[in-house]
C-alpha cells in the first residue's frame, strides 16, 4: 500500500510539472523533459529509482526554468520505448530521461538521432555509447569503470591476491565478470575460482562450498539483488570468515533490508554511489528529499538520474533554449553533481567515479570506504 | 560434514516443492486442468505473510507460525476466487482454455504484485526464529527444518483428508469420474472448488516458507511453476506420492550436482533427465497414467 501511495505521489508530482510555469519574471528558460522508464517487469525496480531521480531533479528545477514532464512506463519491450519516444517527441523536446534497459536504448538511439532529441540514462549496457550516436548520455558508471574498482579495492586496499569469483549467469554478470577478468589481470592477480549462478538457484550453499574449497581470500560477488543477499546469509549462517566484496546490488536498500544487520558485518560493495550513506550536507538534502516524496531509501541509479537531469536544466539555465544546444552543453561540458563530476568522453559516457561501501555490522546503511575518482582519465583538473 | 548439511538443504527446498506439486496435481485430479498460475499463487502467499506480519490486529509483527494459519484461509479464499473466475466458465471449452485463463490468472497476480509491492525482493517472516542450529558442527537454519515439518503434516493431513473422510471420498469420486460422482450425488462443482481451495492453500504455506529462506518477488512463480511441472511428470501425472518423491528429487538434484559441477550444468542434466523420462517412461516413475478428459 505505501509503494502504491508512493506511486500515487509521484505522478501527481509529475502532473503537476505538466503544466507548472514559474513565475514569469526572471525566466531563464523552458524545459519539456518527458520520462520514459521501465516501472513495470523485471528491470522495474531500478526504472522505479530512475523515475524518482529524475522526477526530483525536475521538481528542483534552478530558479528561472520553467518545466514540462510527463512520465511513461517503458515497460521492458523495445516496441514500447519506441513508441514512447514518438509519442514524447510530437512536441518540442528539451532532452529525455531514458530506459535504463539497453535493448530499449539501442532501439530509441537512432529515433533520437532523427527527432534530434538527446536521451539522458543510466543504463550500464557498454553498447549503447559506442554506436556513434552524439545523442546519448550515460550518467552512470559502466563496468569499466566500476569493476576497475571492486578490483582495485580487492587487490590494494585488503591486499588479497586469491580471489573467488561468483557471478550470475545474466548479461549483466557476464559482462561483469568479463571486465573483473581484466581489472585483475592488470593488477596480477588471479581469481582461484569463477562460478556463473543462475538467478533462479534456491540454495548457494553449493557454490559457496566450492568456492571455499578453492581456499580464497576473498569472496567477489556479481550477482542480482535476491541471490546476493542469499549468498551472504548463508555465508554467515555457516560462519564464513573470508571477507566478502559484492556488486552494486548489495548498495541498494532494498537489498540490504533482506538481511540483518549482523549478516552484513565487514561486507563491501562497489557502486557509483550510496546516498543513503551521506557525505555531503547536499547528498543528505537530497536523500531526504527523496524520502519525502517518495517514501523509499534513494540509490545510485537515482542520483545518477537525478544528476543527469540537473546537468540538462543547468545547460537551459545557462541559455540553451533547444535540443540542440543542450547536446552541445552537455558534450563539452562538466558538470559537478552530487555524486561525481560528469564530463563526457567524447561518446557520450559521462561518469567516470565510483566507491566502495562498507557495512560495519550495526546498522543497514553502509559507509563509504574508499572513493575512486577519475578511473578513465577523462575529467581534467583531477587526480587520478 | 557438508554432504549432511546439502543434504538438509535439499530436503528442506524439495519439502518446499513439493507443496507446490502438491497443489498442482490437486488441482489436476481433480479438474484435468493444468493450473499454470500456481507459481504464481506461491509468490502471493509470500507477499502475504510480508503484509499481513506487521498488520494484524494489535498491530505487533508475529511470527509465521501464527501468520501460518492466516494465509492458509486467505490463500484458500483466492483459490475459491480463482476457480470461479479462471476455471468454471471455462470447464466445457477445450482444456487450452483453461491453460490460457490460468497463465493469465499468474500474470494479472505478477502486476498486481508490482504495483502492490515494488518489484524488490522481500522476506517474509520466519516460522519460529531466523536463527540457526548447531548440531556438532552441522548448521542448520530453523527455518529448514520448519519447512519440512510443515510440509510434512500437510502431506499427511492431506493424505487422512482424501483417506479417512467423507470428503476426501467425495473428492476423490470427481477426481476419478465426475459425471459419476454426480449421478451419485456428489456435489462436484463444490468438490471442484475445495480443491482449487486446497491446492491455493498448499501453495500460500509454500509461499510463506520459501520467502523467508529465500525471499519473494513478484516475478517468482515462473519457475516454481516449472519445477512443479517437472516434480509432476517425474513422479507421474496425477500420483500425490508421485509428486512429493519427483519434488524431493529435483531439490536433491539440484543441490547435489550443483555441488559437485555447477547449478546450470545441474539445470541441464535435470531437463535432460526429463526428457529422458517423458521418451523411456512416460507415465512417470509411479506409473500412474494421466487420464484425459475432453
Amino acid at each position: 500500500m505505501r509503494r502504491f501511495l508512493s506511486i500515487l505521489s509521484a505522478t501527481a508530482i509529475s502532473a503537476v510539472f505538466s503544466a507548472s510555469l514559474l513565475p514569469g519574471a526572471a525566466r531563464a528558460g523552458e524545459a519539456s523533459v518527458p520520462v520514459l522508464v521501465p516501472l513495470t517487469g523485471f528491470l522495474s525496480l531500478e526504472g522505479t529509482s530512475q523515475r524518482n531521480g529524475a522526477v526530483l531533479a525536475l521538481k528542483d528545477a534552478p530558479a528561472g526554468v520553467a518545466v514540462r514532464s510527463e512520465v511513461i512506463d517503458t515497460g521492458t519491450s523495445p516496441e514500447a520505448a519506441v513508441t514512447a519516444l514518438e509519442r514524447a517527441a510530437g512536441g518540442k523536446v528539451t532532452a529525455v530521461a531514458a530506459s535504463m534497459l539497453g535493448t530499449q536504448m539501442l532501439a530509441m538511439l537512432p529515433l533520437a538521432q532523427d527527432y534530434k532529441i538527446p536521451l539522458v540514462t543510466v543504463s550500464g549496457t557498454a553498447s549503447i555509447t559506442e554506436q556513434g550516436n552524439p545523442w546519448v548520455f550515460r550518467f552512470f558508471p559502466g563496468d569499466a569503470v566500476t569493476k576497475e574498482a571492486h578490483a582495485r579495492y580487492v587487490a590494494e586496499e585488503l591486499g588479497k591476491k586469491r580471489p573467488a569469483v561468483i557471478y550470475q549467469t545474466t548479461a549483466y554478470g557476464q559482462s561483469g565478470k568479463a571486465h573483473l577478468e581484466q581489472a585483475f589481470k592488470k593488477l596480477g592477480v588471479e581469481p582461484v575460482f569463477e562460478e556463473g549462478v543462475d538467478p533462479a538457484a534456491k540454495d548457494l550453499l553449493p557454490v559457496l562450498t566450492k568456492a571455499l574449497a578453492a581456499k580464497p581470500d576473498v569472496l567477489v560477488l556479481h550477482l542480482h539483488s535476491g541471490p546476493t543477499a542469499l549468498f551472504i546469509r548463508q555465508a554467515a549462517a555457516n560462519g564464513v570468515a573470508v571477507p566478502i566484496v559484492a556488486g552494486s546490488a548489495m548498495h541498494q536498500p532494498s537489498t540490504a533490508a533482506l538481511l540483518e544487520p549482523a549478516e552484513l558485518k565487514g561486507v563491501c560493495a562497489e557502486t557509483a554511489a550510496s546516498p543513503i550513506s551521506g557525505g555531503s550536507p547536499e547528498v543528505e538534502a537530497f536523500t531526504a528529499a527523496y524520502r519525502a516524496a517518495f517514501n523509499a531509501e534513494p540509490d545510485a541509479f537515482a542520483l545518477g538520474q537525478y544528476d543527469g537531469i540537473r546537468m540538462v536544466l543547468a545547460a537551459v539555465q545557462g541559455g540553451a533554449d533547444n535540443a540542440e544546444a543542450v547536446r552541445k552543453a552537455l558534450s563539452g561540458g562538466t558538470h559537478q553533481g552530487l555524486a561525481m563530476t560528469y564530463k563526457s568522453d567524447g561518446k557520450g559516457n559521462m561518469a567516470h567515479s565510483a566507491v566502495i561501501v562498507c557495512y560495519d555490522g550495526a546498522s543497514r546503511v553502509p559507509a563509504i570506504a574508499k572513493r575512486y575518482d577519475n578511473l578513465t582519465g577523462v575529467v581534467t583538473g583531477m587526480v587520478k | 560434514m557438508i554432504t549432511l548439511q546439502l543434504l538438509v538443504n535439499g530436503l528442506a527446498l524439495g519439502a518446499a516443492y513439493a507443496l507446490v506439486a502438491l497443489g498442482f496435481v490437486l488441482v489436476l485430479n481433480a479438474t484435468a486442468a493444468v493450473n499454470f498460475a500456481q507459481g504464481d499463487l506461491v509468490m502471493a502467499g509470500g507477499l502475504l505473510g510480508v503484509a499481513l506480519a506487521p498488520h494484524l490486529p494489535g498491530y505487533l509483527p508475529l511470527p509465521g507460525l501464527l501468520l501460518l494459519p492466516v494465509v492458509l484461509v486467505l490463500m484458500a479464499g483466492l483459490g475459491l476466487l480463482l476457480a470461479a473466475a479462471a476455471y468454471l466458465p471455462l470447464r466445457r471449452r477445450p482444456p487450452v482454455a483453461v491453460f490460457i485463463s490460468t497463465i493469465a490468472a499468474g500474470i494479472i497476480l505478477q502486476n498486481g504484485a508490482s504495483v502492490l509491492f515494488g518489484p524488490e525482493p522481500r522476506a517474509a517472516p520466519p516460522l519460529l526464529s531466523g536463527g540457526t542450529l548447531d548440531l556438532g558442527g552441522l548448521v542448520v537454519a530453523e527455518q529448514s527444518l520448519a519447512i519440512i515439518a510443515v510440509a510434512a503434516l500437510l502431506i499427511a493431513g492431506q493424505q487422512w483428508l482424501f483417506g479417512r473422510t467423507q470428503l476426501g471420498r467425495r473428492l476423490r469420486a470427481t477426481a476419478q469420474d465426475p459425471e459419476m460422482a454426480r449421478a451419485c450425488g456428489v456435489p462436484v462443482t463444490a468438490m471442484i472448488l475445495i480443491t482449487f481451495a486446497l491446492g491455493t492453500a498448499f501453495a500460500g504455506a509454500a509461499g510463506l516458507l520459501l520467502a523467508n529462506r529465500y525471499f519473494v518477488t513478484p516475478t517468482a512463480g515462473g519457475d516454481l511453476i516449472l519445477k512443479a511441472y517437472i516434480a509432476v511428470t517425474i513422479g507421474g501425472w496425477g500420483s500425490v506420492p508421485g509428486a512429493v518423491a519427483g519434488a524431493l528429487l529435483i531439490a536433491l538434484f539440484e543441490v547435489g550436482v550443483s555441488s559437485v559441477l555447477s547449478y546450470p550444468v545441474a539445470l541441464g542434466l535435470l531437463y535432460a533427465t526429463l526428457l529422458v523420462i517423458l521418451v523411456a517412461r512416460p507415465q512417470g516413475l509411479f506409473g500412474e497414467a494421466a487420464r484425459r478428459r475432453a
